[in-house]
């Protein structure tokens, strides 16, 4: 602010100065639920140029908006995914590589498939009934869409965490042992006692190591036979992410992991999934694009349509996007 | 359009910008007026006039502020606000150019000048901010471009202006008077000064094209 003046100081040179519930079925198996997808042929018209819901704009995605180079191995390799409820075209045939060890946020309005997408990375849309999936999936270069795949053990490599946090009605204790004994990593039940097995010791270790990893021991540790029910929305969403931790996956989906949090509980959630990210691969959709902004190591934006548009370091894409429709949809100028 | 209290808001900074420029040009071109004629009250009407540009710079700057922590803007609105805070800054100093040049017109000594018209070099660096106002105002990338290539002209303008002054003195007899000695080295700086701060007046209008150009095509080429 000071004026320049000649003798008490130089100017710098000038020139060095210089969602929703609305597209995720809420009880999967029951096709009244289904997400709320605009078809293809709504957001494409006859010249197959693409609009926007409110029609203000008119490209073509280009393949290099797609295109999205990473050092480091992919945890996903994803080709020509489509994915249908009944006669709604829910994706259309992404393509995406998805690195691991690494925060992967997915974004885009209510509607545009990135929670299909999502649940596509672990078999979940397979619990609904109309849905039908053409395409590949591959994890760490196998193939998830194949016969014979152990769904199972899918779903305990590629854990999932929901919007609302959904602990058992058990105490924290057993939350989190739950599914390493239902996988018979652990055994603790009367058989496993009787037959002097029981390895009580190793579940208490595993329990306060998953609590840890989920930044919640500190918080519980005093009440670890409580009712989970009975923790805060912040500490119960924690506790679901230490259950998932607990059957040791490579991979943790998260649909809206922090949407139902107060701002203190969502920091945590986030704090959480960075650190996360150093051993697990996470996929993360989120309507909250600060959030995505903050956490994501790279973003995907779907648009209307059930279409990837664009892909990219998360700083790309927030800063200088390619795609005017995605500067439309993130700055808010959208619909 | 959705967020209309924000977009609102961008157009608001945006024409504040273009004022707080033509507030800038302004004293700027009272200053030069000062320095064209000697005249003692144009050089007062500029440093005075440099509060209320200071003011706006406060106001405008925490426009910004406030966009970012209220409004967190991305993409092309980030480039926008980003690029507008940087500007405000750019107008600012050179507002503080024009008051040294308006000092620099109470003193300024005719005989020492050089063969290269102050007032060209100074109308050249008008000239230079004024376009790059009106490349941030129509988001015009190309000629942000050429206001970066046009910048070489007015650098060997005032190369040419200070050799000039310096051979000038080299050939000067001096009386042999130490009062006379030194007003003369005062008057040389003042006129060297005075070709340095018109220089660095349009390396500012560069930095305004070079900030739009980012702001336009995302393009970081001109700010290195």
């Amino acid at each position: 602010m000071s004026e320049t003046t000649p003798t008490t100081k130089t100017d710098r040179p000038a020139k060095t100065d210089q969602s929703t519930e609305a597209d995720q079925p809420t009880e999967a198996d029951q096709p009244a639920n289904e997400p709320d997808v605009t078809t293809a042929a709504d957001a494409t018209n006859g010249d197959g140029a693409t609009h926007t819901t409110a029609g203000e704009t008119d490209e073509q995605v280009r393949e290099e908006w797609r295109e999205y180079d990473f050092e480091g191995m992919a945890k996903f390799a994803v080709e020509d995914l489509d994915v249908h409820y009944g006669d709604d075209h829910a994706l259309q045939g992404v393509s995406i590589e998805i690195p691991e060890n690494s925060v992967t946020a997915l974004i885009g309005p209510s509607g545009c498939g990135k929670s299909t997408f999502l649940r596509s990375l672990n078999r979940m849309n397979d619990r609904i009934k109309s849905a039908r999936v053409d395409g590949s999936v591959r994890i760490d270069g196998q193939e998830i869409y194949q016969d014979g795949v152990n769904l199972v053990e899918l779903r305990k490599r590629v854990g999932m965490v929901f919007q609302s946090p959904n602990p058992f009605p058990k105490s924290i204790r057993e939350n989190i042992a739950y599914g390493p004994e239902k996988h018979g990593d652990i055994e603790t039940g009367p058989l496993a006692r009787l037959l002097g097995r029981s390895d009580a010791a190793a579940r208490d270790r595993l329990v306060e190591e998953c609590l840890r990893d989920a930044a919640l021991w500190e918080e519980v540790n005093d009440r670890l036979d409580d009712n989970a029910l009975g923790l805060s929305g912040g500490q119960q969403q924690r506790l679901c992410i230490a259950r998932c931790l607990s059957v040791d996956p490579e991979v943790i989906l998260m649909d809206e992991p922090a949407s139902a949090l107060d701002p203190i509980a969502t920091a945590k959630i986030e704090d959480l999934i960075e650190q996360l990210s150093e051993e697990y691969t996470v996929v993360i959709v989120t309507h909250n694009m600060q959030q995505a902004a903050r956490i994501s190591d790279q973003t995907a934006v779907f648009l209307t349509g059930g279409e990837l548009v664009e892909y990219g370091d998360t700083d790309q894409v927030f800063e200088d996007p390619h795609s005017e429709r995605v500067e439309d949809y993130i700055t808010g100028k959208f619909g | 359009m959705p967020r209309e209290r924000y977009q609102d808001a961008l157009e608001t900074l945006r024409s504040d910008v273009l004022e707080m420029g033509e507030q800038v040009d302004t004293q700027l071109e009272t200053a030069l007026e000062g320095l064209s004629n000697g005249a003692e009250s144009p050089a007062q009407s500029v440093i005075e006039g440099d509060a209320a540009i200071n003011e706006r710079y406060l106001a405008l700057e925490t426009d910004c502020v406030d966009l970012f922590a209220l409004q967190q803007p991305v993409a092309g609105d980030l480039r926008f606000v980003t690029a507008s805070f940087k500007i405000i800054t750019d107008l600012e100093r050179i507002g503080d150019l024009a008051v040294n040049l308006a000092r620099y017109a109470r003193t300024r000594d005719r005989s020492l000048d050089p063969d290269v018209a102050i007032d060209t070099i100074g109308e050249e660096a008008r000239s230079l901010l004024a376009r790059s106002l009106t490349a941030y105002g129509d988001e015009d990338a190309a000629a942000c471009r050429r206001i970066a290539a046009d910048d070489d002209g007015i650098d060997a303008l005032c190369q040419r202006a200070s050799e000039s002054v310096t051979r000038d003195l080299i050939e000067r007899r001096v009386e042999d008077d130490p009062w006379a000695v030194e007003r003369l080295l005062d008057d040389v700086s003042s006129v060297l000064l005075t070709i340095r701060d018109l220089e660095r007046a349009a390396d500012h209008a560069v930095n305004i094209a070079a900030r739009t150009l980012y702001m336009v095509d995302g393009d970081p080429e001109l700010i290195y």
